[in-house]
């Protein structure tokens, strides 16, 4: 295992200094666009140092909180997690504000679409193979060092431990657990500052330069147009990454801490699982996404190493789909060979050896249809966005009404594919095939996120070509280039939610499992299930009991959660970006001769006003996902953690693909407008538009993804502390007084 | 320091001296110095100092530098009817100035009636007067009818362009042209089965003061200037031309 994984983790991390080094290397162009593009690292650079310093403190002190009340190797994975997060995210976004102006450039030089793609994808490859490597490095590191070296995984070490405290947990868990934590909270800050960021700049950039002196869009005269095109390196590129990372992440240690619960709770029943069979249920995540790791990088080259066409979307989607297929070959053989011949008692393999590859495969297939799902509702080849448009006509109070009938009605389709592919993937393997759904989903995760990172790069690389005024034709291949982004974005956020949905409800599953004691199932409520059918007989089945005051109690004000978290991140957008607003106004005022081009707009106030707003305002958007946990667990306990987790899982899957699907009709209704419907660019019918674009703006980019991440961090938290709150919360101390 | 004179157009009528070039002038008039506007207009710059109808003196004795050393912007010399006391041969370029302060340059070049491919015309009369009107004549006889002394409303000089059209057979895709004929479908029809059925009525008016949603993504061939006697064509320059020579312009026009 040790060489497959080192394998591909190699060959990851190694191909991905290459594209960096081979990508800086390339000539930046003209002194004007690398003045450009080095105002945008500069201010790039300045929010990552500030935010990752805010980070650095508090994962400091959680990790020593860990260290103290768990264990000591939980803080060290949480910082090894945070770490291996904050670098990817560093250099994802470090070589997206390297490759901005390079494929501008290339577009410049050679005038050639295919060529300049492939710098904006080898960019984007570097992003993409830093997520999925620097993931499973620091996993590989925790399963050599505290796994193989300290023995966490051998099997009599597979077994509930109590801590000085009296906490009850299983080594192994409790390591990769704070592993997850530390990419969650890494993703956390990372997803809700970026998102306040981007989305502050982009509006205020809007506001005032579009809309009201009429300035078109990445024109340098707009003070805020470098704040712009920072936000999408922070919040597109490393926003993303860490997002996507953190989901990669929980996915397989949902697998691992499944597997080991399942083998510790079902040695005391009639079929436990064998020893030799948990051993490979614990690897067999790692190796699956390291093969896919592998197939995504044969796809990447593909792309980078052939002659490619003038037909980007096509190039993209070939380099996607090739590594989903070879991922989907690779894991099948590897699943038949890892599990053929192994029994499967206890393990819920309902169809034999190749059961948990069934069940990835489902997950990658759900995946494709709530991205499929995703991109009919939001873009203008389907009749729900080009409503939108036509609703325009009649003011923007109708497009904002149209655009939330298709966004609300967008949330059906896809939640009723996700309860299908739960179903599915627990009938063919379980819990576990729930999990693995999850990780089959995530699976090719290398070449999603270079796609995804892609889009941003050429976005970039569109405003250099403006603002250092290139030729037309430039401008017309990175607008090309960018078009695409737009369009992989969006099935990206359909992937990145369905992932997210499906690892918190595994993760919601270790949540119970990691209620048990040593020797005691009754923890967790543990029950025959007389309606399924066991050879033996005998079949566990997990209770949550909803009929339980506390429960209900948490259901309710845990559905409730992810609304008022949404509320605050709206909020804090808008108080930004009102002082984006309020300093391109004063600028202009200030300086008439900015508007006539003789004078310069003072970039740097306004990135620093995007950065001070998105570090002021993540703070409690993060604490409350930190900390709603925390404080219902220690107060009221586990049930009412377990209600709370599922209230928020549910409303906050809605809440995403709501946000995401509303704000993307809303954009591309207005795209669909420009291309000249209804009277077009300038017309009443646009304006209209324009206003549901800019309502949709931070709901797509700021609480969409965030809440991806509040529901995987909330379920993260659980579980990791669910031992301690288990053991001392305030209701329970009542009881014992009183 | 050279003086220029500025007939603005549309949406003012005006005779202004500056100190400033067309783009500075341009720049200043749509956005302001202080006042954070954003106006898109339509002017001329003109020879001066012709006929006795504007105090080109009192142009030259105000138009000098600020103490400070700035240069002047502008020193209104009249506001009313001035086109008309205007002749045309003083003309140098016709500049069409976006909201943001940019200007695409025309030079008066040779008319030719457009081939329409319709039996009608929708003139957009941007100075001294603004409707819309269609009608079934071509630009150059437009113009000699609407200067025509023997028409009632008829107005001495006229500045107009004629504007592109929809197609009525899929009116959803409009292109690019704004505003235009948002909400007015039925009344434009009305207006067009009126003036090709009607021949005696040559001009049906569509709209009595259309001034604000005019945009210059709607105009087809050009920008006319006429009166009796004399007659300007100011073409406008092709998608591809703009692409090629005015770019950031055509961009704040929303054209491309």
């Amino acid at each position: 295992m040790t060489g497959l994984l080192a394998a591909a983790v190699i060959a990851a991390i190694g191909l991905a200094m290459i594209n960096f080094i081979l990508v800086k290397r390339m000539d930046p162009g003209l002194p004007e666009m690398v003045e450009i593009a080095s105002a945008i690292r500069e201010g790039s650079d300045a929010f990552i140092k500030h935010e990752y310093t805010v980070i650095l403190r508090i994962a400091l002190l959680i990790a020593l909180l860990l260290a103290l009340v768990v264990s000591w190797y939980t803080g060290v994975a949480f910082i090894l997690g945070a770490l291996m997060s904050s670098l990817a995210g560093l250099i994802g976004m470090k070589i997206a504000t390297l490759a901005n102006v390079r494929v501008s450039n290339t577009a410049r030089l050679t005038g050639s679409l295919g060529k300049t793609l492939k710098v904006a994808f080898r960019g984007g490859s570097v992003m993409g193979l830093s997520v999925a490597g620097f993931a499973l490095l620091g996993l590989g590191i925790l399963y050599y060092v505290f796994g193989e070296l300290l023995g966490q995984t051998s099997l009599e070490n597979l077994r509930i431990v109590t801590n000085h405290l009296g906490i009850n947990y299983i080594p192994f868990t409790m390591t990769v657990s704070g592993y997850a934590l530390g990419c969650s909270i890494v993703a956390m800050f990372d997803r809700v500052g970026g998102g306040i960021y981007t989305k502050a700049a982009d509006m205020g950039a809007d506001l005032v330069g579009k809309t009201e002196a009429q300035i078109p869009e990445d024109d340098p005269r707009n003070p805020a147009t470098i704040a712009d095109n920072v936000g999408d390196n922070v919040g597109d590129v490393a926003g993303l990454g860490a997002d996507l990372l953190e989901s990669f992440v929980g996915s397989i240690i949902s697998c691992v801490v499944l597997a080991t619960y399942m083998y510790y709770l079902s040695l005391d029943s009639s079929s436990p699982i064998p020893g030799s069979m948990v051993i490979k249920l614990i690897r067999y995540p790692l190796l699956f996404t390291a093969l896919g790791l592998l197939s995504c990088i044969l796809g990447i080259l593909l792309l980078m190493i052939r002659k490619v066409s003038d037909k980007p979307h096509r190039e993209l989607n070939t380099a996607t789909w090739t590594s989903a297929f070879l991922t989907v070959l690779s894991t099948g053989v590897l699943t038949w060979f890892l599990f053929s011949g192994e029994p499967t008692t206890g393990s819920g393999f309902f169809l034999g050896p190749l059961s948990p590859w069934i069940s990835a495969v489902l997950g990658i297939v759900s995946g494709i249809a709530v991205g499929s799902l995703a991109e009919r509702s939001t873009s203008y080849d389907y009749p729900s966005t080009r409503l939108i448009a036509e609703a325009s006509r009649e003011g923007a109070a109708l497009t904002i009404t149209q655009g939330m009938a298709v966004g609300l009605k967008s949330v059906f389709l896809p939640v009723l594919v996700l309860g299908a592919a739960i179903v599915a993937a627990d009938a063919v393997a379980g819990l576990y095939g729930v999990a693995m759904a999850a990780v089959g989903m995530l699976s090719f995760v290398a070449a999603t996120v270079s796609v995804d990172t892609y889009g941003p790069i050429a976005d970039n690389a569109g405003g250099i070509s403006e603002m250092a005024k290139l030729d037309h034709r430039v401008r017309d291949i990175t607008d090309e280039l960018d078009s695409v982004g737009n369009t992989t974005a969006a099935i990206g956020k359909g992937f990145a939610i369905g992932s997210a949905a499906l690892a918190a409800i595994s993760l919601f599953a270790t949540f119970l499992f990691s209620q048990s004691s040593p020797g005691d199932t009754g923890g967790i409520l543990l029950i025959d299930g007389n309606n399924i059918l066991e050879a033996d007989g005998r079949k566990f089945v997990l209770l949550l009991n909803m009929i339980n005051p506390l429960t209900l109690s948490g259901a309710v004000i845990g559905s409730a959660l992810p609304f008022l978290f949404s509320g605050i991140l709206i909020e804090s957008v808008a108080k930004a970006a009102r002082k984006m607003v309020q300093e391109v106004r004063r600028q202009f005022s200030a300086d008439p001769k900015i508007l006539s081009g003789e004078s310069k707009p003072d970039y740097k106030q306004c990135i620093s006003i995007s950065s001070a707003g998105a570090l002021a305002e993540m703070k409690v958007p993060a604490a409350i996902a930190v900390l709603s946990p925390l404080l219902g667990g220690f107060i009221l306990g586990p049930e009412f953690v377990g209600g709370m987790l599922i209230g928020t899982t549910f409303t906050a899957i809605m809440l995403a693909l709501y946000t995401a699907n509303a704000g993307g009709a809303w954009d591309n209704g207005k795209k669909f407008i420009e291309k000249g419907m209804y009277g077009g660019k300038g017309s009443n019918t646009h304006s209209a538009a324009v206003i549901g674009d800019t309502v949709g703006d931070p709901l797509k980019d700021t609480v969409g993804p965030s809440l991806d991440i509040l529901i995987k961090i909330m379920a993260v938290i659980s579980l990791i502390t669910v031992s301690v709150f288990q053991r001392y919360n305030l209701l329970e101390l009542v009881k014992v007084l009183f | 320091m050279e003086t220029h004179f500025y007939l603005s157009l549309f949406p003012m009528e005006a005779l202004i001296a500056s100190q400033l070039n067309p783009a500075q002038f341009g720049s200043y008039m749509a956005t302001g110095s202080k006042k954070g506007s954003a106006e898109r207009l339509i002017f001329a710059e003109i020879s001066g100092d012709f006929g006795s109808w504007f105090d080109w003196n009192h142009a030259l004795h105000r138009c000098v530098r600020h103490p400070n050393g700035d240069l002047k912007n502008s020193v209104y010399l009249s506001v009313y009817r001035v086109l008309e006391h205007t002749p045309l041969e003083v003309f140098k370029a016709l500049y069409l100035t976006t909201q943001d302060g940019r200007i695409l340059e025309l030079f008066a070049s040779e008319y030719s009636a457009p081939d329409q491919g319709r039996d009608f015309f929708i003139y957009k009369e941007l100075c001294p007067i603004t409707p819309l009107v269609i009608s079934t004549l071509p630009p150059r006889e437009f113009c000699a009818y609407m200067t025509d002394p023997h028409i009632k409303t008829y107005v001495p000089k006229l500045m107009y362009t004629d504007l592109k059209m929809i197609d009525f057979d899929n009116p959803e895709q409009t292109g690019n042209i704004g505003n235009i004929y948002d909400n007015k479908l039925d009344h434009l029809k009305e207006c067009i089965h009126e003036v090709t059925t009607y021949k005696e009525k040559p001009n049906k008016i569509l709209e009595r003061s259309h001034a604000t949603s005019f945009t210059y993504q709607v105009i087809k061939n050009g920008i006319y200037a006429g009166d009796q006697d004399s007659f300007l064509f100011f073409r406008m320059k092709s998608e591809q031309e703009l692409k090629d020579q005015a770019y950031d312009w055509a961009k704040s026009a929303m054209i491309l």
